[in-house]
């Protein structure tokens, strides 16, 4: 009897092991290892509409769709559908010629009628694109010839170039893409673009097969096919790797810097930090509260310990950051004095204002008001949450009373738009929406960056000049008002940067010639090589 | 039984529509509406004027009772809207994913009546005896787990370590044993006790003691006797229990990277996607509402003290 069961365990187990097997070839990457490449995402990439934000996926829209010109890895505009552009003397409209020998996957080719269509589609849902300020200032399109558009604008903007190289909205879908209504913010019919990939398979929720477009008009990928695995949980992408089903989790989104030092400490896998790719920081507001006052937020930034923050919550894979943008970023090589962790000149600092410590109180008070921030937070955002934690008790011991409030996370971002806060945690956007992007949210009313500087006494001068920056087609003048823009902004300590952020990559040791995309939403998948 | 059917239908359609009401109701009462939650999800900053616009051709800004008449006619026909992130029917999304869901909870379902009937028969009937006592700890060690670090420890052994099952995914039979049977252990333990306690006290029952005395077989007596007694309670538990496997299977789907209604409703929810939540929460209210129904159909069915009670009343 004994022996019956335990062959029959055995019998059904074996029988168990041969399904799964059976059902893991379909999608695994050994089958053919030298040319696919498998990777884990946590989102489903969407519908891959080149006109529209979520459940779309950025990398994924990447992929497939090409913008008329695109960001180079040294900030310089270069040629991409548009081999050249000119520009009016005034500034007001762009003619791009464009290449002749680009071809959709669905065998169409590339004509400035196409072209002008994709803008128009964009242009017609403004109202979903009011954030972006290239779409507003667009007044039509013009069809010199079969091979040549004028795009003309309202004003001048000087950041135009660069955010038609954004991943979205503005990157061009095939004739055949477009659904019976014609405006493709009611969805695609196809995912047709003319990127080095083509959509081969998918399925939604749980993986999207990309497959080297053979057509491409430039360098084309190394990979033959990359697949992408959609794994929602963290544990469950580690194990993956683990297990050989995946060869590649790419960036900082997917794993959590312990998660990701846990990887990196097996020994058995090649880890890559990028560049700064945005600021972590903590924005003031200016108009509510103790933060009104300058010499609050200046102690604030004094009381801050960077070094132990990154050491210890963010397990040394960010870099101490003391300006809103990293060096080397458009515009951003200014000489600004560093607010450096000093607890002697926080106190001083805050005496001076007035905050004073009364004998045996814990808090600061002035006026019989005590010296508290209000701190909403994700409460789903583990990482920031340690940080609030850790600012908790270092500010602590100069007196300063931290209130947090962990919430959901559109019930968070809703409470920072009605400003009944102190101090919010924000990223800064990166390239190639970094400074003006970021630096524009300042004017939006209701958002992080106008809280910010609302409160203060200059600024109207401020917004101001931003407002003139934007419109600036002289890149000297471009150049001092950025420089007097920074000055103010540091100058007031309105924001308080805490790391330049940097993505991360785990993968398995047969891939080679890993990178990162200056980008910070790409997957530079067209260099990745399987040795 | 015919009075006890007419009454049992009747109370099912009003707690339909009461649930209706409470689907749409309770939605739009969570701050943050499904335009808004659209742009903050993709961080961007958007003007009121935008969102405004926006709402208006969505249809949000009418009177509630307009939307929520609007919806529940077409909701008849089982035209549940549309999704406001994918822009597809609600009917089409949750179907498409629904059968995995419903897999995966009958399989857990199958496996929770037949470990739980089996090891909570055998420890009553051997009471005290070694399986009972390994039955009992078994019960309080599984009890004390949460059934996501379960779902952890038995991929990391069952998948990785050992290799039999896969890791992750949907397809074939093998992907369904390891969800399935996470989702099982966390009913498993109640309903070994509740298998357990209620035959203990049905043992000593007067009719069970009679048959004992009449000298009729053990094994009869357990089948015929005790077990039919606590069916009626048990079937009832269980109908609650199908509702709650389809509801709670999300973390499971999370988990093993399944793509049921459970991980879709999920993220739906960070959304705000008011007509997927709302399918959602009167698809699987109605389920619960049939279920039950037919539970109380199987009770007067195997005891007429039910639907004589019903008919009578």
């Amino acid at each position: 009897m004994k022996k019956l069961s335990s062959f029959l365990l055995i019998f059904a187990l074996s029988i168990v092991a041969a399904c799964g097997n059976l059902e893991d070839k379909k999608q695994s990457t050994s089958s053919n290892p030298k040319s696919v490449l498998t990777m884990s995402w946590v989102k489903d990439i969407g519908q891959v509409n080149p006109h529209m934000y979520a459940p779309n996926e950025l990398f994924a829209q990447a992929m497939l769709y090409d913008p008329l010109v695109s960001y180079g890895e040294d900030g310089k505009i270069q040629p991409a559908l548009a081999t050249s552009w000119e520009m009016a003397t005034d500034g007001k409209s762009y003619t791009f010629t464009l290449r002749d020998d680009v071809m959709y996957s669905d065998g169409s080719k590339l004509t400035a009628e196409n072209v002008k269509r994709n803008i128009d589609t964009v242009v017609d849902n403004s109202a979903a694109h009011s954030w972006l300020e290239v779409v507003a200032v667009i007044d039509n399109v013009e069809i010199i010839d079969e091979l040549q558009v004028k795009i003309n604008l309202k004003e001048p903007y000087y950041p135009f170039l660069q955010e038609l190289s954004l991943i979205r909205p503005l990157r061009m879908l095939a004739d055949s893409g477009f659904p019976e209504s014609g405006t493709t913010k009611d969805g695609i019919a196809k995912p047709i673009g003319s990127g080095p990939w083509i959509l081969t398979d998918y399925q939604q929720d749980s993986f999207a097969e990309f497959t080297r477009n053979e057509n491409y008009w430039g360098e084309k990928p190394k990979l033959k096919k990359v697949i992408v695995k959609i794994i929602p949980d963290a544990q469950a992408r580690m194990m993956a790797l683990e297990k050989g089903d995946i060869d590649l989790i790419f960036g900082s989104g997917q794993l959590a810097p312990a998660e990701y030092q846990a990887l990196q400490k097996t020994g058995k896998y090649q880890t890559m930090i990028s560049e700064p790719s945005s600021t972590r920081i903590l924005s003031f507001n200016t108009t509510y509260g103790v933060t009104q006052d300058k010499n609050v937020r200046l102690a604030l930034q004094h009381a801050f310990d960077r070094q132990t923050m990154i050491d210890y919550v963010l397990n040394g894979l960010e870099q101490e950051a003391y300006t809103l943008f990293a060096p080397g970023f458009p515009f951003s090589d200014i000489k600004l004095e560093h607010y450096t962790y000093n607890l002697e000149k926080a106190t001083q600092l805050l005496e001076d204002a007035g905050w004073a410590l009364e004998s045996g109180a814990t808090f600061r008070t002035k006026n019989g008001q005590t010296l508290t921030l209000v701190i909403p937070y994700n409460s789903g955002d583990q990482v920031h949450k340690t940080i609030f934690e850790y600012l908790q008790s270092a500010w602590r011991e100069i007196g300063v009373e931290v209130q947090l409030i962990g919430e959901e996370d559109q019930l968070f971002k809703m409470r920072s738009k009605t400003g009944q806060y102190n101090l919010i945690m924000n990223d800064t956007w990166g390239v190639p929406y970094d400074p003006h992007m970021y630096i524009r949210t300042m004017t939006g009313d209701k958002q992080i960056g106008y809280y910010a500087q609302k409160g203060l006494a200059v600024s109207e001068q401020l917004t101001a000049n931003i407002g003139k920056v934007i419109r600036s087609t002289d890149e000297g003048q471009r150049r001092a008002l950025y420089e007097s823009i920074f000055q103010t902004i540091h100058e007031e300590a309105i924001f308080m940067p805490l790391s330049y952020r940097t993505n991360y990559l785990v993968a398995n040791n047969e891939l080679a010639n890993l990178s990162f995309s200056k980008q910070q939403y790409e997957v530079p998948l067209k260099n990745f090589e399987v040795k | 039984m015919g009075r006890f059917l007419a009454k049992r239908l009747g109370s099912m359609l009003l707690a339909f529509f009461g649930m209706t009401i409470i689907a749409f109701g309770l939605i739009r009462v969570i701050p943050v509406d499904p335009v808004e939650a659209y742009f903050t999800m993709n961080q961007i900053p958007i003007s009121e004027e935008g969102l405004a616009s926006m709402r208006e051709e969505e249809g949000y800004n009418r009177p509630l009772l307009v939307q929520y008449s609007t919806w529940l006619v077409d909701a008849m026909t089982l035209d549940f809207g549309e999704s406001f992130v994918s822009k597809k029917s609600v009917t089409a999304e949750l179907l498409q994913r629904f059968h995995v869901t419903l897999t995966l909870a009958a399989t857990a379902f199958i496996m929770i009546v037949t470990v739980s009937l089996t090891v909570g028969i055998w420890s009553a009937t051997k009471r005290g005896g070694f399986i009972d006592w390994l039955s009992r700890s078994f019960i309080f060690t599984l009890a004390s787990m949460p059934s996501f670090w379960l779902a952890f420890v038995f991929v990391y052994i069952v998948a990785l370590k050992w290799g039999l099952l896969p890791l992750m995914g949907w397809g074939s039979f093998a992907h369904v044993i390891l969800p399935a049977g996470t989702l099982a252990l966390g009913f498993i333990p109640y309903y070994i006790r509740l298998i357990r306690s209620s035959m203990l006290e049905e043992v000593n029952k007067p009719h069970v003691v009679f048959a004992r005395a009449r000298g009729v077989k053990e094994s009869v007596i357990i089948r015929r006797h005790v077990v039919k007694g606590i069916l009626p309670q048990l079937v009832t538990s269980l109908a609650m229990t199908c509702g709650g496997l389809l509801g709670g299977a999300a973390i499971i789907e999370i988990v093993f990277t399944i793509s049921g209604v459970g991980r879709f409703v999920v993220e739906s929810m960070f959304a705000r996607d008011y007509f997927v939540l709302q399918g959602f929460i009167v698809m699987i209210g109605g389920l619960y509402i049939v279920f039950n129904f037919v539970a109380d159909l199987l009770c007067a069915l195997v005891d007429p003290r039910v639907r004589i009670k019903g008919d009578g009343a």
